[in-house]
């Protein structure tokens, strides 16, 4: 398997997990990068579910959001499922004020996983 | 600068009887993206030290990043030779920042709503959005190209 710089990758029973390597997910180049590493993961893995787990994230950008956007919408052209998991209250604000979470599906803690 | 005005919306006059020790920065960056990261981590040691946690530094955060791009990208459009001035002051309880650009402005109500359906996958208009969102007040200048962001701490 690649290695990848910004993020990380679990698989386990058709499920992949990935986290993020940055806790602040700030800078451009950064964010350039996880974008390709994102897509690259989504070709390598077709039509499987993906679980993105935001349990290191402290910060996340407008710049970087675009490129979940990105990610959701070649998951979904490919007929797999992506998932967002554990957001601190401060980053599940960022998808409701941008009414993002009506374009992801966002795990609350509640809810079960796959 | 006098001001010694008491017109004068400056945070220097809200916070005059806070005892905790302020901090400020006036300063100008070149227009490289890397710029706003690397104006952005020492700015947030100082929030951090200053007890601002949670919900608050995140929306501080935000907003400054995002103003910050904002200048670089569509106000300088990345031009190294121009500067975005960053004014900042803080303190334990108020954080006030004014970010200009050497740009021609932009009208922010003229952007789209990037929360109607229709635009939700368009990132047009979202950085100004969240700008708004995250602190209490964010105002623009008539040009466009400066905006003042205030922010009070939500609890202590």
């Amino acid at each position: 398997m690649e290695p990848y710089e910004c993020i990380d990758l679990v698989n386990m029973e058709n499920v992949a997990t990935i986290t993020f390597k940055d806790k602040r997910i700030m800078d451009p180049a950064k964010i350039e990068q996880m974008g390709k590493e994102l897509l690259s993961l989504v070709e390598s893995h077709p039509s499987e579910k993906l679980i993105v787990n935001f349990e290191n994230v402290r910060f996340f950008s407008s710049a970087a959001i675009n490129k979940l956007l990105v990610l959701e919408k070649r998951v979904r052209a490919q007929g797999g499922s992506l998932r967002l998991s554990n957001l601190r209250p401060e980053v599940r604000d960022l998808f409701s004020y941008t009414k993002l979470d009506s374009v992801f599906t966002i795990e609350d803690e509640s809810s079960p996983s796959f | 600068m006098n001001s010694s005005g008491n017109s004068e919306s400056s945070i220097d006059d809200e916070s005059r009887d806070e005892p905790v020790e302020g901090w400020s920065v006036d300063q100008y960056i070149a227009s490289v993206p890397d710029n706003c990261a690397r104006f952005m981590e020492p700015f947030l040691d100082e929030l951090a030290r200053r007890g601002w946690s949670g919900r608050d530094e995140f929306g501080i955060r935000m907003a400054m990043e995002e103003a910050i791009m904002n200048a670089i990208d569509h106000g300088n459009r990345r031009d190294p030779s121009k500067t975005v001035h960053i004014v900042i002051r803080l303190t334990s309880a108020r954080f006030f920042a004014k970010i200009t650009d050497q740009g021609d402005g932009f009208d922010p109500l003229k952007l789209p709503d990037p929360t109607l359906e229709e635009n939700l996958e368009n990132s047009r208009g979202r950085g100004v959005m969240l700008i708004k969102r995250f602190v209490d007040s964010a105002t623009y200048n008539q040009k466009g190209n400066s905006v003042e962001l205030r922010k009070v701490r939500s609890r202590i």
